[in-house]
């Protein structure tokens, strides 16, 4: 084994790749954004997800509590208190497998990238990052602040030096895999609320 | 074998799925022009991702050691594999050392091009595609027609046959989304009875570590965050320089792949989930060769969109089991003659020239001109076929001669004019049997431009005597 990795290197040393083989200094910001908050909105909404504006954690809780998918719910995990209190609490299981029946999970986003509404989430404060994807339904809650317009603005605000995990979310999860109908709901997320304070 | 026409014959007899199937790309692809054309800097971001491309790939060991030391200090397992056989090997031994007999595994073309499953059914170990498509595709018993899109030649009403039989759905039930929400439950169960994950990945960053997997339906996230074993195995060309350069790429790939702004999940994982053991298997099988033939490397920047299958108008008329490498349309075509140029000499010829593969690609392979110049390499080595050879050395003849040349046109233009078409379109001419002639002109090219030439200086000289005149 030690000696594929020793071939496989070797092998790529030699390479047929001609002219400037230089690092591209580059910079390409979506100059097409005028209002990010609003282009954020639209595409959320584009991606089969809903965003509302909310001036405080108050307004949140209200926008939350009136939700169908909340009164529907018998299992809520929240991981932020002051938008719901939850009735399940992840941190408290041993293994992701407990939390298959979870409907509702409600946790910060700390980037909103408005040219194609993904919400970045830092999965290292939780016990089980499964829960993202196992959990029926999903509420993000975004500070105003932290929309940007690009992808680049976005990367560039991400530290990873200690990361281990971080997920770019946007929308609900989607199939269009039988005759390209699309599905909101394939294994993921069936709805996706982005909730953004201030 | 079959032919790559032979068997797109067999696909065009199904006429509804035929148009059904030209459509629905057809349709995605102007979902991606939607998309390139809502992104102000869109050729700028192509120019600097083949940049990027030419420059990593161009330092690989470089960047593959920084890689692998990262994911490493963050404690993933790195291995290497030469080829198909070492890395279906690799894993193997990872999940049998581990005792794992049940995986959830979602999409990955390299094992596909591996021939993974295959090879862990055969050693007793149970593979669960988690992927909608590639489940339906796997219960099928067939391979994928598409790189992105595996399932596309699969209509509503088969699903719904194929879940009756495997899943106990309804019979006759052909809702998408009632079938979907089959799928999900079923696989629902077996996600949390898996033992292991396997997924692809989408890029490797050399400056974090981090493995990045670009899905849809969350499928590769249940896989590698429940399991206490996850296995990422990636070809060699995976690898980018920084996490910034993600920003380029991811930029591209969905917007090009199904006209999305980014895909629903983007994960980068740096190492295990605490807990668990994570496993990385880098491969090279025939990418360091593709990478020193100078003509051909730029195959090897492929991300795997699927966009030059999309707007592909022979891929989208003859479905992607027409051709016979795993990996169906442009770039399956400039990705099949590596591995072997005899067994896929046709794959160059089931192409219009087209070029809109090339004027397509997020990464600027130059497709369409490595399509002509393979074409030369089935004629040099010998593989043509004995009519095509027969007839192009007399085309080759005749274009080398004037007076040849002159008195084939003449010849041509008279005979086609008396002879009944059938002479033509029979099924012992290989060209004519699918194709029409179009209607012959009364004179050559060359006597027509005489005539025009001597017109205009008559107009030019008519104007002038009037102009001299007044
Ligand atoms: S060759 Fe280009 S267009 Fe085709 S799949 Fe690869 S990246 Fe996409």
């Amino acid at each position: 084994m030690k000696d594929s990795r020793r071939l496989v290197l070797d092998k790529l040393k030699e390479h047929g790749i001609a002219g400037d083989t230089s690092y591209p200094a580059y910079s390409h910001p979506h100059t097409g954004i005028t209002d990010p908050r609003e282009f954020f909105r639209s595409v959320v909404e584009s991606v089969g997800g809903e965003c509302r504006f909310v001036a405080d954690l108050e307004a949140a809780r209200k926008c939350v509590a009136g939700s169908e998918v909340f009164l529907a719910a018998k299992e809520v995990c929240s991981y932020v208190k002051e938008v719901a209190e939850g009735n399940f609490e992840a941190e408290a299981k041993a293994d992701a497998h407990q939390c298959a029946e979870v409907d509702l999970t409600i946790i910060r986003g700390e980037l909103g990238v408005a040219e194609n509404a993904a919400v970045w989430i830092n999965a290292d404060p939780l016990r089980h990052r499964a829960l993202l994807f196992i959990s029926g339904n999903l509420v993000l809650v975004l500070d105003g602040r932290d929309i940007v317009p690009d992808m680049e603005s976005a990367y560039a605000r991400i530290d990873f030096s200690r990361l281990r995990s971080g997920y770019f979310i946007s929308g609900p999860s989607k199939t269009a895999d039988i005759e390209q109908c699309l599905v909101i709901g394939a294994h993921g997320a069936k709805s996706l609320l982005v909730l953004v304070v201030g | 074998m079959k032919s790559h026409a032979r068997l797109a014959a067999a696909f065009l007899k199904q006429e509804e799925r035929a148009h059904w199937h030209d459509q629905a790309l057809w349709y995605v692809r102007e979902k991606r022009d939607r998309m390139a054309a809502s992104v102000p800097d869109w050729e700028a971001l192509r120019e600097t991702a083949q940049a990027i491309k030419r420059h990593a790939l161009a330092n690989l060991p470089r960047y593959l050691e920084e890689f692998e030391q990262n994911a490493a200090a963050r404690g993933a397992i790195v291995h290497y594999a030469l080829d198909d056989a070492e890395h279906n090997r690799i894993v193997l031994e990872i999940l049998k050392g581990r005792n794992a007999r049940l995986v959830a595994k979602s999409k990955s073309m390299l094992s596909e091009e591996c021939g993974l499953n295959e090879f862990l059914e055969r050693n007793g170990v149970e593979v669960v595609e988690t992927d909608l498509a590639e489940r339906i595709i796997q219960l099928a018993g067939e391979r994928p027609s598409h790189i992105v899109l595996p399932s596309i030649h699969i209509r509503k009403e088969e699903v719904g046959e194929i879940f009756h039989k495997h899943l106990g759905t309804q019979r006759g039930e052909s809702d998408p989304t009632r079938l979907t929400r089959a799928a999900r439950s079923h696989l629902r169960e077996r996600f949390l009875a898996a033992e292991a994950g396997i997924s692809g990945v989408n890029f490797a960053v050399a400056e974090t570590g981090a493995v990045v997997i670009c899905t849809n339906e969350g499928n590769a996230d249940l896989g590698n965050s429940l399991p206490d074993l996850y296995i990422a195995v990636m070809g060699v060309e995976k690898v980018i320089p920084k996490s910034r350069d993600l920003s380029v790429f991811l930029r591209l790939l969905s917007r090009s792949a199904t006209g999305q702004p980014i895909s629903a999940y983007t994960s980068h994982l740096l190492g295990p989930r605490p807990g668990q053991e994570m496993h990385i298997v880098i491969v090279d099988n025939g990418r360091s060769e593709i990478l020193r033939r100078e003509r051909f490397h730029k195959a090897a920047f492929c991300i795997r969109c699927g966009a030059c299958l999309n707007t592909c108008p022979v891929y989208r008329r003859s479905g992607g089991h027409s051709y016979n490498y795993i990996i169906p349309g442009p770039i399956g075509t400039i990705l099949a003659m590596h591995r072997d140029l005899k067994k896929y000499k046709d794959m160059p010829y089931a192409s219009t020239l087209c070029g809109s593969c090339t004027a397509v690609c997020p990464v600027k392979i130059d497709i369409h001109r490595q399509i002509v110049l393979w074409r030369n390499e089935v004629v040099e080595a010998g593989y043509l076929g004995r009519a095509k050879s027969a007839a192009l050395k007399t085309t080759t003849l005749g274009m080398k001669s004037t007076r040849l040349f002159r008195i084939g046109g003449w010849a041509v233009r008279k005979l086609l004019r008396i002879l009944p078409p059938f002479v033509f379109n029979n099924r012992l001419t290989i060209w004519g049997r699918s194709r029409n002639l179009p209607k012959m002109p009364a004179r050559s090219f060359r006597a027509e431009f005489r005539a025009y030439s001597r017109s205009k200086t008559d107009l030019s000289e008519s104007r002038m005597n009037r102009e001299a005149r007044s």
